[in-house]
Parts: C-alpha cells; sequence; structure tokens
C-alpha cells in the first residue's frame, strides 16, 4: 500500500496572505474524504502552487495564545473574554505569521511505512503528499492510517467501520 | 608629574608581541561591537588566539590571578545562576509580581513605579536580565488585562535593573568584576554605593511621573480584571519555596559577613547554590546545570584571557599612564573622568569587557602613583577608593543610555518585538539617555560631596 492510496485528494488549500479569519472558516467547513466535515490542518500553497506551510488547528490555538503565558507559570491569571479580543486581532493577520514553515511531505509513490515513520519521528498527524513534479496533490491523515492499520489488525475487510 | 610619567612611557616594551597582542584586543572588541559574529565566540577565539601565539601561557590563563580567568567572578554567576533555576518553578516571582500589580490597586502609574522599584531592588541580589525575564512576562499580562501599552513599563523596568543592579557586589556583572579585582567586600559596595541609589531610584520614580504619568488612564472594569487576580494560585511548589527562601537568607547573610569571615564571595555563593541542591531533593541537576547562561559565562572568561594578554605586553599600563598625563595626577578629575566616560562608553559597548579592560587599568595606574605599595594598601589606597567607585557607577548606569547599553535593555526590546510592538532605537534613547544622564549628575555630585569635600 502507497501513501496515493490513502491519501484524501488535495480539494482545498491556503496561501500565506490568506486571513486567519478566512483560513479558521475554511478549517472549520472544509471536505476531508465522503460527507465529512473541517479538517485539523490544510497546507499552503503560494501563487505557483508550491508548497510553502501548513496551518493547523494548533496554529491557531497558538495565533490566540500570548507568548508571556508560555514564558512563565502564569496561566492562573486569566480573565474572562481575554480570547475575545486576542481572537479578533488575530483574525485579521495573515496565515504566514501562524503556519508552520518546515514541512515534512511524503511521495505519492511512498510505501506506507515509509509514511508512519515521517509521522511518528516529525510528531505530526498529517502530510501533504506531493508528485514527482513537486505539487501537493493529496493530504494524508493520521486518521485514514490508522484505518488501514485497523484492517489487518482485525482482519475485517472495512477496518470496523461500519 | 610629567616628568614622572614619561619615565613610566619608557617601561613599556613595545615589542612583536605588544602588537599582537593589542591586534587581537582591538580586533575582537571591534568585532563585539559590530555584532557580526556573537560576542561569546569572539572571546574564545580571541583567547586561544591569546595564548596559541605564546602571548600568555596556559598556565598563566588558567592559574595566574593577575592575568588569567577570574574564577571567583564565574563561580559566583554559576552559582547565583543555579540558585535562581531552581527558585523559578516555585512560583515566588509570578507570586511577588502578581502582589505587587494587587498592591498598587490596578492604578497604571503606580504598578509602573511599584514594578519599577520591585525591579530595583529584586536586581540588587539576582542579576539584571535574569530579573527582567522575571517581570516582563507578569508586565505583558498586566497590561494587557488593563489594555495599556507595555512599552513605557517595559523600558521604565529595564532602567530600574540597571539602577537597582549598581547597589550591591552582586547586582550586577561590573561589581562583581570591580569587587574581585579591588578586593572590596558585599558590606563596602552597601556602604558607599547603596546610598546613592535609593536617591537615584526616587529621582528615577519622580521623572517617570512626569514622563509617563498623565498619559496612564485605565477604566475601573478592566482594573477589576487585575483585582481579581490571586496571587497565591502562583505558588507551585510551597515546600521547595520555603527550602528556597531559607537557602537565599541564608546565602545573602554570607554575603553580608563574607569580608568578616575572610571568604570571597564566589564561595558564599557556591555554597549556597550547593545547599540549595541537596536541600531542593532533585535526583536530576542535569537541567538546573544546563539552563545556567554558558554564553555569558564563557564569553567572562574568554574575555580575562584576551585582558590577561593585553595586561601582561603592556597595553593596559600604557592606557593608563595615557590617562594620568591626561589629567596630571589630580585624582578628583580622574575619578570624574572615569565616571562620566565609563557612563558614554557603557551606552554604546558593553560594560563587561569594558569593566574588565579598566579593572586593570585602575591597579596599574595606582602603581604608577604609589610605586612603593602593593596588595591591599595599594587597591584600597584612601585616593583611589573614589575611582572604583567612579567606575562601579559610571559602567553600570551607563547602560540605561541606549536600547544596546545593558543585557536588560536588549531583552526588553526583544520580547516587545516578539509581541509586535517593537521599540525604534532613538526611542528608547529618548527615554533612556536624560534619565541616564540625570543618575550620573547625581553620582557625580554625590563622590564630589562624600570623598572630597565631606571626606567620609
Amino acid at each position: 500500500m502507497k501513501a496515493k492510496d490513502l491519501m484524501i485528494p488535495l480539494y482545498e488549500h491556503l496561501t500565506p496572505d490568506t486571513s486567519l479569519k478566512d483560513a479558521v472558516r475554511l478549517l472549520r467547513d472544509a471536505k476531508r474524504g465522503e460527507e465529512k466535515v473541517g479538517v485539523k490542518g490544510l497546507p499552503v500553497l503560494d501563487s505557483q502552487t508550491r508548497l510553502v506551510g501548513m496551518l493547523t488547528m494548533h496554529d491557531v490555538l497558538r495565533a490566540v495564545y500570548p507568548a508571556y503565558l508560555a514564558m512563565m507559570n502564569l496561566g492562573d491569571f486569566t480573565w474572562e473574554g481575554m480570547i475575545d479580543s486576542l481572537a479578533k486581532q488575530a483574525g485579521d493577520r495573515p496565515v504566514s505569521a501562524f503556519m508552520t514553515n518546515v514541512v515534512v511531505t511524503v511521495r505519492e509513490t511512498d510505501p506506507l511505512m515509509e509514511c508512519i515513520d515521517h509521522m511518528l519521528k516529525s510528531r505530526i498527524k498529517r502530510v501533504p503528499v506531493i508528485n514527482a513534479g513537486g505539487a501537493v496533490v493529496g493530504m494524508l491523515y493520521e486518521r485514514d492510517i490508522f484505518f488501514a492499520v485497523a484492517k489487518k489488525m482485525l482482519d475485517e475487510p472495512n477496518g470496523g467501520v461500519l | 608629574m610629567t616628568q614622572e610619567v614619561a619615565q613610566a612611557s619608557s617601561q613599556v616594551v613595545m615589542g612583536t608581541s605588544f602588537w599582537v597582542a593589542t591586534a587581537i584586543f582591538l580586533l575582537a572588541y571591534g568585532i563585539i561591537v559590530t555584532d557580526k559574529i556573537h560576542k561569546t565566540i569572539v572571546a574564545i577565539v580571541g583567547a586561544s588566539l591569546m595564548i596559541l601565539l605564546s602571548i600568555v601561557t596556559q598556565e598563566d590563563a588558567f592559574h595566574s590571578t593577575e592575568l588569567g580567568v577570574d574564577w571567583n567572578v564565574v563561580f559566583l554567576l554559576v552559582s547565583m545562576m543555579i540558585i535562581i533555576n531552581i527558585m523559578k518553578p516555585t512560583g515566588v516571582f509570578e507570586y511577588i509580581a502578581i502582589k505587587s500589580a494587587k498592591a498598587a490597586k490596578g492604578q497604571p502609574f503606580m504598578i509602573m513605579a511599584i514594578f519599577s522599584t520591585v525591579t530595583a531592588v529584586v536586581s540588587a541580589f539576582l542579576d539584571n536580565v535574569t530579573t527582567v525575564l522575571l517581570i516582563a512576562p507578569v508586565t505583558l499580562l498586566i497590561c494587557e488585562a488593563l489594555e495599556l501599552d507595555v512599552v513605557p513599563f517595559l523600558i521604565t523596568e529595564a532602567l530600574a535593573s540597571n539602577i537597582g543592579g549598581t547597589a550591591t557586589l552582586i547586582g550586577d556583572p561590573p561589581n562583581i568584576m570591580i569587587a574581585s579585582k579591588a578586593q572590596l567586600d558585599f558590606m563596602a559596595f552597601v556602604y558607599h554605593l547603596t546610598p546613592v541609589i535609593i536617591v537615584v531610584l526616587i529621582a528615577y520614580i519622580i521623572s517617570i511621573k512626569f514622563i509617563f504619568g498623565r498619559r496612564l488612564k485605565v477604566r475601573e472594569e478592566l482594573r477589576q480584571r487585575v483585582m481579581a487576580m490571586n496571587e497565591l494560585d502562583a505558588i507551585k511548589d510551597p515546600a521547595l519555596l520555603k527550602k528556597s527562601l531559607a537557602v537565599l537568607a541564608v546565602t545573602i547573610t554570607g554575603f553580608v559577613m563574607h569580608g568578616a569571615l575572610h571568604m570571597q564571595p564566589a564561595t558564599i555563593a557556591l555554597s549556597g547554590a550547593g545547599l540549595l541542591l541537596l536541600v531542593s531533593g532533585t535526583k536530576e541537576p542535569h537541567h538546573i546545570l544546563a539552563e545556567a547562561e554558558w554564553t555569558t559565562l564563557f564569553f567572562f572568561i574568554g574575555l580575562f584571557i584576551i585582558i590577561g594578554g593585553v595586561v601582561k605586553v603592556g597595553l593596559i599600563k600604557w592606557m593608563s599612564i595615557q590617562v594620568l598625563d591626561l589629567t596630571r595626577g589630580n585624582l578628583f578629575g580622574t575619578a570624574m573622568i572615569v565616571m562620566w566616560f565609563s557612563a558614554f562608553a557603557s551606552a554604546f559597548i558593553d560594560n563587561i569587557p569594558y569593566v574588565a579592560t579598566m579593572n586593570p587599568l585602575i591597579v596599574d595606574m595606582a602603581k604608577q602613583l604609589w610605586p612603593d605599595l602593593s596588595g591591599l594598601q595599594l587597591l584600597h589606597h584612601p585616593d583611589l577608593m573614589p575611582l572604583w567607585w567612579s567606575l562601579a557607577l559610571g559602567a553600570c548606569l551607563g547602560g540605561n543610555g541606549t536600547a544596546i547599553g545593558a543585557s536588560a535593555n536588549v531583552i526588553v526590546c526583544g520580547m516587545a518585538e516578539k509581541m509586535g510592538r517593537p521599540i525604534a532605537f532613538r526611542k528608547f534613547m529618548l527615554y533612556g539617555m536624560p534619565l541616564m544622564v540625570e543618575s550620573v549628575i547625581i553620582c557625580t555630585v554625590y563622590v564630589w560631596l562624600r570623598y572630597y569635600v565631606l571626606k567620609i
């Protein structure tokens, strides 16, 4: 089994200039295979459709999380409405300010074990799949690999999904 | 006098090694000023060149008190770093800061004044950078809660940390270096520097009231956000906190008494660090030790060896002769030049390499003036003492002049930038320079009055 057998073809992507507000809307509504809505991460492509980064839900949380809370143990000293104003401030800033720049990718033809190797070593749960030309053609999600593994483990043809 | 100076001048032999050592020294300091290569790397490379090119021997560099690494400084710094690293997770610093903001009743100028005062007092005992790193995150939080511009708060805290650090032997690296070179104890600094620093701090708080006071306004409901915070939530490890405070109290008592006990400050600090490591019950000291500021420590180590090289070849002696020539042996004039030159030099260059150079220069100057004296009789000559204090005051307070004058300033500017509120070099200087000049004027009057009029 190879990356292309399990990947979800790329329906949506972000650009570095997309506002975080629009990006969040897309993350919330994006298609992820049949009937499933909402994705945890989307690739960021430049105008030549080259991969420049990834934006995940984790990055969105980081976007509203002030750096000073991480510097010391100040988590006990927050207030109602703190997220409201920080979320509004972050919403107008571009995706490029919050995306992860270093992106691990896999090729369509990479065997599944190689994909698992990348995901475990880089501690990521989703990885863009690129073709021979370097263009992003799909996304490989931890969840889909889990179903593939489950199928083998349980010896069920559909991996237990009803 | 001039004749004597000319005579002394001839004692410096300007041979090949003189010029090689001078070149390494100038090149290293030049690169440090331009910031092209990290200063610690420059210091290590410069030091190794001094040894490789046989300016100093390795024996000189590692073991000589006159020419080598001042381990008293290095161990004092590393020990204090260990103590702070153990204390940090207890939450005591968050507690103090939140408590201060509440004591100010969430009133913006009161917060600025109390935070500045707390920063100054904490800086007198801990390294300035550490203090600023501990107070700045809380300041960012409080300003966010009060919807205030954080920049004036960060600037005033950085300036306050440099003022407070000047007050004691352990407050600022220049003082640690001066104390070690001049063999001055903790109480000498308390006796000679603390009084004037208290005056400087009061003048500073009044000044910032005039500069920022009127602009700071806050809505009542935002004030409640701060008043609703419970500082006790900050304490994460009460047991370790009690042990830490006890060890800190013992260590500070040790500093107060180290002169009377005939012990070096580093002995006290190392004992405190060892004791706290022991009683903290940590099973894995690796991360506590790894978190020490090794880049700073190696910067010191490298600099000491570079300075050792130029001391050995006589460059520093030659420079001291020029200073004496300039002031014609008038020691009040020399003290004033040392203070003001140090202040403006430290505003633009790192005061650590500056003081590392000035220390042997003052010792050499003393040797020219009193050739028959040695040891403590020379270092503690009554006419020389005001020079040490002028150097300490000028070099420590001078850092406030610009955004790059002191490490604490660099840290707050970096933090402000990270928060999307960059502080321009000129903006920092607009506040820093006048406040620095104000503090040095106060010190000038103090040194003149205390050592040359009242002579106490």
